[in-house]
């Protein structure tokens, strides 16, 4: 039984942040742009959130700084898109790469040294009365709320609808007053929001640690879960939730296994649950026909 | 409903333009269309329709003018604007999320705010409004899955779900199948005698006399008249206004004074008698099958002789696309024949069609003659590469050469053949067409629409050219709904109506006859 406890622990670390960093892909997703600035802005919360509780020994302090550093970099991303006209794919890599590069220059800059660095305290945690759980943090408890919510918002409210049909028929969106380019500006500072928190849980989560590149790849492996979940929310944040199973199993193999099989292989699971989760969602039709397909915004 | 007078009229624009880059769709437009009644806005393609009731919408922003609906002034280029009025817009091109349920496609519109609702609750709303608009549609299905004529009963009841006092509709019928359009007439009728405005934009001379209460003609982005009752016009003198004859009547008179000293308009009454003359086209008996895009073909026959312009005047809609298809081997034909230059090539693709001399000038130069985004050469060398083996060498510069000397003799402005197709003007897109199409081995020219939005200048140079083409021996079929046009340099011209030719008319061409001819009236 303990067995099956920790082995859930692990799930829901690994898994938040995916599951925070798909939420933060859905909306925009579904706004009609392909998120792929997930990855980049993921790791300026996760720094972020380190830095400030370094700097000002404070959480909320740091929280709300990763939050609104994280929202900056969204808007900096639309507008690059929307008003600039660039490709979203070449932006959503650009920001990505200003996102890893910019992390690790902020680091340097402050504290000397690329080393990583440690905070005293992490997120609050939600607290012994959760027995085997009492470890992980509120984020973590957070997140089915913050998913529901979502889901509420996008598909049973007017507000979903019209940012659904920007994304997918913006002369449509047009034609009843709604600005498809503000609603992907809305889309983009809640992803933002989203993408601040995925971050935090990663670095402040249960490691209390930043250091380069720490997100390896999660961010990417969310959007892939922004795809395998058809863009809709719940089945998002399920598809996250076993790219993380996957990954958690992966490591219970390097300890039981990892004598006779390639342990390299063993944290290669994840990425090869990716694409075959990828594979299999293209076989099966996503819920929505977004824009984003093409790879540019549409204009009408 | 908003409180209305009856003395104000429910739209009210003046001085309106809009213009699209250098292009300009709208000019000086000033219209009142008084409260209620079913109101026409009939006119050529680029006439300017469309834009017209995206001002009214709210959707295009003009560039001046203003708008009062009920009397009151409204924002321009605001949606939300025009609509807190009563105006909705019905798109010609459905503006439906396909992946929406019909019941999320009615809500995403309506109303403000963020709007929360179950989905149980969202159906039964939206179940209520359709019913009580006798529309037989399940709210949960999905938009894509609608045959066209629910998605445009959608379109409908989305509109008038917020209480719309003008309904726009914007080429409603040309989606719709005639038993679609005579269901979708008897529900604006029902909606008219509600007290809905209604504004229809159409081309179809009949529907417009089945349907409309008033007519507005637009042409060029100019207000030619209207709105006219519609028992004080006659459809013979409806056609020459949307089709640009308006000022025909000097024109005729001016053929006729040449006609007695004019050795070549004398010959064009005799062309109409060849001897010993060769098909250079020979369509006969030829249909299409029924689909939903395009009006089919019956029992279709033309014959055009070396050396002779026969022109083929529709009013758009009458099949001229599903023509130009079939000629093009795009659409196939369900039984006829088609020669080309007396060989045998009904069953022939377009790059052998063209090795027996057919050329095709396409209705849209922009999308179907050229690759806007290809360099000059490539655009000029590629019908040469359609007929040669797949597996070629190319040499460019040696093209590249062919081709400015080509481009210069055909007087197309150009900076260096490696630019875009897209710099060009549209006349010079057109004369980079023809300096392609038009070499020597052309012994059949269809040209659509040649002329469409091009300046005189250019109007003529085309015009020329496919007389100079007649003269060398070419045959010639113009199709085209600009009846200027067909009678300045058609020998003889044939009336099109719904996929059938129905008259042949030779000069001196006499307006009234044509424009009675075009609506299917004999006389």
């Amino acid at each position: 039984m303990i067995e099956f406890h920790e082995f859930l622990v692990a799930i829901l670390r690994s898994g938040t942040p995916l599951i925070y960093a798909a939420l933060a892909g859905v909306i925009v997703h579904r706004s009609g742009v392909w998120h792929l600035g997930l990855e980049g802005i993921m790791i300026i919360g996760a720094c972020v959130t380190i830095i400030g509780i370094v700097l000002t020994n404070s959480f909320i302090i740091a929280i709300l700084s990763a939050i609104i550093i994280c929202i900056i970099v969204s808007i900096l991303q639309w507008f690059v898109i929307e008003k600039l006209k660039a490709n979203q794919i070449i932006v959503g890599l650009g920001i990505t790469g200003i996102g890893i590069g910019g992390t690790a220059f902020a680091v340097e800059s402050i504290f000397g040294s690329l080393a990583a660095i440690s905070a005293p305290f992490g997120i609050p945690r939600i607290g012994d009365t959760f027995g085997p759980y009492s470890g992980l943090s509120v984020l973590v408890f957070i997140m089915p709320f913050a998913v529901f919510s979502l889901w509420v918002l996008l598909l049973r409210s007017r507000f979903g609808l019209r940012l659904a049909a920007a994304g997918e028929h913006p002369f449509a969106a047009r034609s009843v007053g709604a600005n498809p380019s503000i609603m992907r500006l809305i889309a983009f500072c809640v992803g933002g929001l989203f993408c601040a928190l995925a971050g935090a849980e990663l670095a402040a989560g249960s490691l209390q640690i930043f250091a380069q590149n720490m997100v390896a790849g999660r961010g990417f492996m969310g959007f892939a879960a922004v795809i395998f979940g058809g863009g809709h929310p719940v089945g998002s944040a399920f598809a996250a939730m076993f790219f993380s199973i996957v990954s958690v199993v992966g490591i219970r193999m390097q300890i039981h296994f990892g004598n006779f099989v390639s342990h390299d292989l063993l944290l290669c699971l994840p990425y090869i649950a990716t694409v075959l989760g990828i594979w299999i969602t293209a076989r099966a039709k996503g819920r929505t026909n977004s824009a984003s397909q093409i790879s540019e915004l549409r204009v009408q | 409903m908003t409180e209305v007078r009856k003395d104000i009229p429910a739209i009210s624009c003046r001085d309106v333009s809009v213009s699209f880059g250098e292009v300009s769709a709208l000019s000086d437009i000033s219209i009142d269309l008084p409260l209620g009644g079913i109101h026409a806005v009939v006119g050529q393609n680029g006439a300017g329709k469309t834009t017209f009731a995206r001002v009214v919408a709210g959707i295009v922003k003009p560039d001046s003018g203003s708008l009062l609906i009920n009397g009151k002034k409204i924002v321009l280029g605001n949606v939300a604007s025009s609509r807190s009025t009563g105006i909705e817009l019905v798109h010609q091109s459905f503006a439906l999320p396909p992946s929406f349920t019909v019941a999320e496609a009615l809500e995403y519109g309506s109303g403000g705010g963020v709007g929360f609702f179950k989905k149980g609750d969202l159906n039964n709303r939206w179940r209520r409004h359709l019913e009580a608009l006798e529309m037989d549609i399940d709210p949960r299905h999905l938009i894509q899955d609608l045959p066209i004529e629910l998605q445009q009963a959608v379109e409908i009841a989305r509109a008038l779900s917020s209480n719309a006092n003008i309904l726009i509709l914007d080429e409603p019928t040309a989606v719709l199948s005639p038993s679609g359009i005579a269901g979708l007439f008897k529900r604006l009728r029902r909606l008219r005698d509600t007290g809905v405005t209604i504004v229809l934009v159409l081309h179809k001379i009949r529907e417009i006399w089945e349907i409309a209460d008033s007519i507005t003609v637009l042409r060029k982005g100019k207000l030619i008249d209207g709105p006219m009752e519609l028992g004080r016009t006659k459809p013979e003198s409806l056609t020459p206004m949307i089709m640009g004859a308006k000022d025909f009547k000097e024109n005729i008179s001016r053929i006729s004074d040449e006609n007695s000293d004019n050795k070549v308009l004398d010959q064009k009454s005799i062309s109409t008698l060849p001897k010993n003359k060769k098909h250079a086209l020979e369509i006969d008996g030829v249909s299409t099958e029924t689909t939903d895009h395009e009006v089919s073909l019956e029992n279709m026959s033309i014959k055009v002789y070396q050396d002779e312009i026969v022109g083929l005047a529709d009013v758009e809609g009458n099949g001229q696309v599903t023509l130009l298809r079939v000629l093009a081997g795009l659409s196939d034909i369900s039984k006829g024949k088609i020669k080309i230059c007396g060989q045998e090539a009904t069953h022939l693709n377009l790059s052998k069609r063209r090795l027996l001399g057919l050329r095709i000038i396409p209705f849209d130069r922009n999308m179907e003659g050229l690759s806007l985004t290809s360099e000059l050469w490539e655009n000029w060398v590629a019908s040469e590469l359609a007929v040669t083996p797949l597996i070629r060498w190319i040499n460019p510069m040696k093209i590249k050469e062919r081709c400015k000397i080509s481009m210069s003799e055909w007087d197309v402005a150009y900076n260096s053949p490696e630019q875009k197709a897209s710099d060009l003007s549209g006349g010079n897109c057109q004369k980079l067409i023809l300096s392609r199409e038009l070499n020597d081995e052309a012994g059949m020219i269809v040209a659509a629409q040649p002329t469409r939005g091009l300046d005189i200048g250019a109007t003529n140079f085309v015009w020329t050219t496919l007389e100079n083409a007649r003269s060398r021996g070419c045959g010639v079929l113009l199709l085209s709904s600009d009846l200027d046009e067909l009678f300045k340099i058609s020998d003889r011209i044939l009336v099109m109506l719904s996929g059938s030719i129905i008259r042949e008319l030779n000069p001196p061409y006499d307006l009234e006859k044509a424009g009675r001819a075009m609506v299917g009236e004999s006389g």
